[in-house]
């Protein structure tokens, strides 16, 4: 486990200061086609351990929590920028910025103000970004917000939507011969042993998993 | 004079705030718990305006007023009133010969070294106490040495400064600047809106020629502008 130098011990006091630095992929497949975008809340341009400068000036405004625990935990993020200057507006208009990586490292700083150690903070993708016009009266600011999810929201975004039909089976494998039949036996009725104008839907089969009893377009309901 | 100038030449009350971005959570058994961030911590200086501007007489300061607006910025200065340069003044023992000699050898972090070689003072004269201010070059950011500085034996001096260098161009071997010589770079972000009322009254040959002043909305905040620094 890493454990972070300028928190141990339990120190009374902490010089911190957030690092965001944002690897847009330019190419699907050119992964080494990346644009880097950095900001800080520090006072002066600082070069972290993966050699990347982050500079003071890139409007940072605020960064969300981040939740950290023991076990992997899905987890979301924001970083919110300053959209007066416009190249953080052109930064997600023009860039393909769903799905960039995005990193929050903290910095420790010494009593003198000098950067001593680091710790990253999380990693995770952008998955949405939104920019907001606040105009009060004479007062005008927008500001761009980056949403990013952790790896393991992104893994448990699952396609899912099965339907009982051949083509939905064998989109996922052109083998699957499970469904051939369905069209031909969809509107049939089926007994089981109850005559169906006294039955429930499900009576007979007791306890179904699905609606064998019964007719068989209810199972036209997609699965999950 | 620029109408931030006229401003500070003119105010009855000014609050100087340097306060630092920090995190403060007092625990169950009431220690505290701090967290700080480095920013480059700008001079916040808020002006109180008395009202005794007279219209005729305070045109071109609202007009100045009006193009600075919210986003204009000036350099300001404490030195050029005879009766507010006693603010910022030096209180160090170096003449302005002595000042003019020293340069900068390194400003890392808060941590300001200076080359003093060329001052012969007695190793216990003051070189600075503590809130004298010192510009770098022709940068306008003043920063405050935050405790006494004795002139030493060395041909260097270290001191602490109240921020972290938050100039980004080269500085080495730059002059300095000290107490009220040195000049704020400041903004006002809440620039006030004036009131004309009744009073001032003036008139030439039976003409009324002005009876009006000038009463102001807020008080002037002005903010440091650090943004090309």
């Amino acid at each position: 486990m890493e454990n972070i130098p300028a928190v141990a011990n339990s120190p009374p006091q902490i010089n911190f200061a957030e690092f965001v630095k944002l690897t847009i992929y330019n190419e699907y497949a050119n992964v080494a086609n990346v644009t880097i975008v950095t900001a800080s809340s520090s006072y002066k341009e600082e070069t972290l351990p993966d050699g990347v400068t982050y500079t003071p000036l890139g409007g940072l405004l605020a960064v969300g929590t981040q939740q950290k625990n023991l076990r992997v935990t899905s987890a979301d993020t924001t970083i919110a920028l300053s959209g007066i200057s416009g190249t953080v507006i052109n930064t997600v208009l023009d860039n393909n910025i769903r799905g960039s990586l995005l990193e929050v490292t903290r910095g420790f700083y010494n009593n003198s103000d000098v950067l001593s150690n680091s710790a990253p903070r999380f990693t995770g993708i952008v998955t949405s970004y939104n920019i907001d016009e606040d105009r009060q009266q004479k007062d005008n600011n927008f500001t761009v917000t980056i949403n990013a999810s952790s790896y393991k929201t992104v893994l448990e975004n699952r396609k899912a939507g099965r339907r009982t039909n051949k083509e939905s089976w064998q989109s996922f494998n052109s083998s699957d011969s499970s469904m051939n039949n369905i069209y031909s036996i969809a509107t049939q009725l089926f007994s089981f042993g109850k005559d169906k104008a006294g039955g429930t839907a499900g009576g007979g089969g007791g306890g179904g998993t699905e609606s064998v009893g019964g007719d068989f377009n209810a199972n036209k309901n997609q699965r999950k | 004079m620029s109408g931030l100038q006229t401003i500070i030449d003119n105010a009855n009350g000014m609050t100087i705030n340097r306060r630092k971005v920090v995190g403060m959570q007092i625990t169950k058994n009431e220690i505290p718990r701090l967290s700080t961030t480095p920013t480059k911590n700008p001079w916040q200086i808020s002006l109180n305006m008395p009202s005794s501007f007279e219209y005729a007489n305070a045109r071109a300061l609202m007009e100045s007023i009006d193009t600075l607006d919210r986003t204009g910025y000036q350099d300001i200065t404490f030195s050029n009133n005879a009766c507010l340069n006693w603010i910022f003044a030096y209180q160090g023992d170096l003449t302005l010969t002595d000042l003019n000699t020293i340069t900068v050898t390194q400003f890392v972090g808060n941590i300001l070294e200076l080359n003093v070689n060329l001052i012969t003072e007695p190793a216990s004269t003051i070189i600075f106490k503590p809130n004298d201010l010192i510009q770098i070059g022709t940068n306008p950011y003043p920063f405050t040495v935050t405790e006494e500085v004795l002139r030493g034996s060395a041909t260097t001096v270290t001191m602490t400064m109240s921020r972290p260098n938050i100039i980004t161009a080269a500085i080495g071997s730059n002059n300095i600047t000290v107490g009220n010589a040195c000049t704020f770079r400041m903004f006002c972000p809440n620039m006030p809106v004036y009131k004309l009322i009744p009073g001032g009254y003036t008139q030439s040959n039976g003409v009324t020629t002005g009876n009006a002043r000038i009463e102001w909305s807020n008080s002037f905040d002005l903010y440091e502008y650090v943004g090309t620094s």
